[in-house]
């Protein structure tokens, strides 16, 4: 396809290996259809290696991660009571495959494990219950207030869903097929692929925010080391972790994934003491729900990059 | 009866011809040296010396006796000069490990002749060093201790054929610019997925006999374990010379020190953790009365035949550090804890997962 001939995304490296290292990762992707962001830092040396780092693109389940921040930020000021029980009714509740947006029958669930099951089967019932609590505006104020340039909150977790429906009626293929296509021509049906109306991030931003998160450079400390703790507790391995698994290292991650969208942004830590922080975010060229080969790419990604700049 | 501390009094007696000047001779009071002399006549049943005069003078006896008790003492003498001779000829046994530097071993044999000693070095597996020093057959020996322990840490590392590095990238150190001898972690040997995945078998991590050691092959198992290894990918490396051979082949990546790499022209890669790393003291075997420890120029020279590192045994990470053991990890530079699957996680990793 003449597109892919013609894509040369901006790189990003400390050295030429590095790039190298960027570069491989690009052209692996592009060989699968897949474009988007890729960045990886040493949170220890400040290296890093990406490319397309400055792109906003919607975020799906990855802006869970400021959210959560948010909450942690009021829980850890007074300001809201982890113990407060929320009441989510299936009849009224986002749609989701996990956790309580899954359920039959009304669960009531405090704030701290609202956000427990948010990050940690990506539960959209559950952000957007936290999100009756402190409203889109309020995060988005808040990041604002931080200094997050280049992550924007604009909507619910249910709104991804609304707009697919929307435009496609309950038919996922078809969404994916809108979104495909909209991808090739350039403009945007799902108004949460828009960069211009939807949650939004840049790899750059991300790996920022994470960074800030770890050295509890944002926020206070208590609400940075939940966040790293519950980050800790995700249950999907498929994409960034999928090749760094092994006990001797850590992931902190949060996954993102919405038609032919799938992200995800983490932290690894080793034994070793290194620590590399990542995001990857990528928009596939095919009309499939379940592609095992561009997750694995993403994972190859992540190693690839943690080998090449972990220095000890 | 002590016969010749006695003789030894009798005859410096005679030599003095006074019983004060004898004993300052011999470094002994008086009154014992009359009480030898004494013991004496009545042993061989007659005075030695006539006691009558102001100036004592030796009897007819005396006399007699004196060239037989000379000849005692001398056959006496030149038996302990033997003795201290047979002693100095004798070669002291040294137990090294195999594939030391032959240089510096032969450096170590020159400083010994210099110092009137012989050393005959022996190469021999670790656990035949520690038990050659208890049965005497070795005299000294560099025994294997843990790294941390040790006085010497040699480091251990992975040698892979030229241009190859064993992690399957195909770019030695990554190919970075000046990390070629880049600390190797060992969760880098796990297969890789995806483009350009191996399409052979990894290669498998040979142990040589010198790591052939329960206690250091316990450690290195656990370590690859955490790190994604199966147990079979870590084999006995069988002699080292078909092993070197696969390891240059790049069918297999051999356990072993840098020098024994270089010298065959492998590539080589230090392994990260210095927990796994060789762990060595130079001790003397303790039944010997002339042996006390260690010369100090014996163990520099050893130590540089077995390839040590000056840092001695601080394991785990200083400035420079290759990173410490898998029990130190999760500490980062200011010194915050580990953030996650602490203390709370325990209980629900022992809990059945989907």
């Amino acid at each position: 396809m003449s597109g892919a001939a013609a894509y040369h995304p901006v790189y990003t490296g400390d050295d030429g290996a590095l790039l190298d290292v960027a570069e491989t990762v690009a052209t692996e992707w592009a060989a699968l259809g897949v474009r988007g962001s890729f960045l990886a830092r040493n949170l220890g040396t400040g290296e890093q290696l990406g490319f397309g780092i400055d792109v906003p693109t919607p975020l799906a389940s990855v802006v869970k991660v400021p959210l959560a921040l948010v909450v942690l930020d009021l829980i850890a000021a007074g300001e809201l009571d982890p113990a407060l029980p929320v009441t989510v009714d299936p009849g009224t509740s986002s749609v989701g495959p996990t956790g309580l947006a899954a359920f039959r029958y009304p669960a009531t669930v405090a704030v701290a494990d609202l956000l427990q099951l948010m990050l940690s089967v990506s539960d959209n019932a559950a952000a957007d219950a936290l999100l009756d609590l402190v409203p889109v505006a309020d995060v988005e104020a808040r990041l604002r207030a931080w200094g997050c340039d280049g992550i924007r909150m604009r909507h619910r977790m249910n709104h991804l869903y609304e707009c697919a429906a929307g435009a496609a009626g309950n038919d996922f293929s078809l969404a994916l097929e809108l979104a495909v296509r909209d991808e090739r021509a350039g403009r945007h049906t799902i108004g949460t692929l828009d960069p211009a109306q939807a949650n939004t991030g840049t790899a750059a931003a991300l790996v920022d925010l994470l960074r800030r998160v770890w050295c509890d450079e944002i926020a206070s400390p208590p609400a940075t080391a939940e966040l790293r703790r519950l980050m800790g507790l995700q249950v999907f391995t498929q994409r960034l972790s999928s090749e760094l698994r092994a006990d001797t290292l850590r992931w902190f991650g949060k996954t993102g994934t919405f038609l032919h969208l799938r992200h995800e942004i983490g932290v690894l830590e080793a034994d070793s003491g290194d620590r590399v922080a990542m995001a990857a975010l990528t928009r596939a060229d095919r009309i499939a729900g379940v592609a095992a080969d561009i997750d694995l790419a993403i994972g190859v990604a992540g190693r690839e990059a943690f080998e090449a700049l972990r220095c000890r | 009866m002590d016969l010749l501390a006695h003789l030894e009094a009798y005859v410096a007696t005679a030599d003095e011809a006074s019983f004060s000047r004898a004993a300052d001779r011999l470094g002994i009071a008086q009154p014992l040296l009359s009480r030898r002399i004494k013991t004496l006549e009545e042993h061989f049943g007659g005075s030695l010396f006539d006691r009558s005069r102001r100036q004592i003078t030796t009897t007819e006896l005396g006399l007699l006796l004196l060239p037989y008790a000379r000849d005692v003492l001398d056959r006496t003498q030149r038996l302990r000069r033997a003795a201290r001779s047979a002693r100095r000829s004798r070669v002291r046994a040294v137990g090294v490990p195999a594939d030391c530097a032959p240089a510096a071993l032969a450096r170590a044999i020159r400083a010994g002749t210099e110092r009137g000693i012989t050393l005959g070095m022996r190469e021999l597996p670790p656990a035949e060093r520690t038990s050659g020093l208890a049965d005497g057959s070795l005299q000294y020996a560099l025994v294997r201790t843990a790294p941390e322990q040790g006085a010497l840490r040699v480091p251990l590392g992975l040698a892979s054929a030229p241009g190859q590095d064993g992690t399957g990238t195909g770019r030695p150190g990554t190919g970075r610019p000046g990390t070629a001898g880049r600390p190797l972690h060992l969760e880098e040997l796990r297969p890789r997925r995806g483009r350009g995945a191996a399409t052979a078998a990894p290669p498998p991590l040979l142990l040589l006999t010198e790591d052939e050691l329960p206690s250091v092959e316990d450690r290195l198992l656990r370590s690859a374990a955490r790190a994604g290894l199966p147990r079979g990918r870590i084999r006995p490396a069988g002699p080292a010379a078909t092993a070197l051979a696969e390891t240059l082949a790049g069918s297999a990546l051999l356990l072993c020190a840098e020098p024994f790499a270089r010298r065959h022209g492998a590539h080589w890669r230090p392994l990260a953790d210095r927990a796994l790393h060789r762990g060595y003291d130079v001790r003397a075997a303790q039944v010997r009365t002339d042996a006390s420890g260690v010369p100090g120029w014996l163990a520099a020279l050893l130590a540089s035949a077995v390839g040590a590192v000056a840092d001695g045994h601080d394991g785990h990470g200083g400035p420079g550090g290759y990173g410490g053991p898998g029990g130190y990890g999760g500490q980062d530079g200011d010194g915050r804890p580990e953030s996650a699957t602490g203390g709370q996680d325990v209980p629900a990793r022992l809990a059945a997962r989907g």
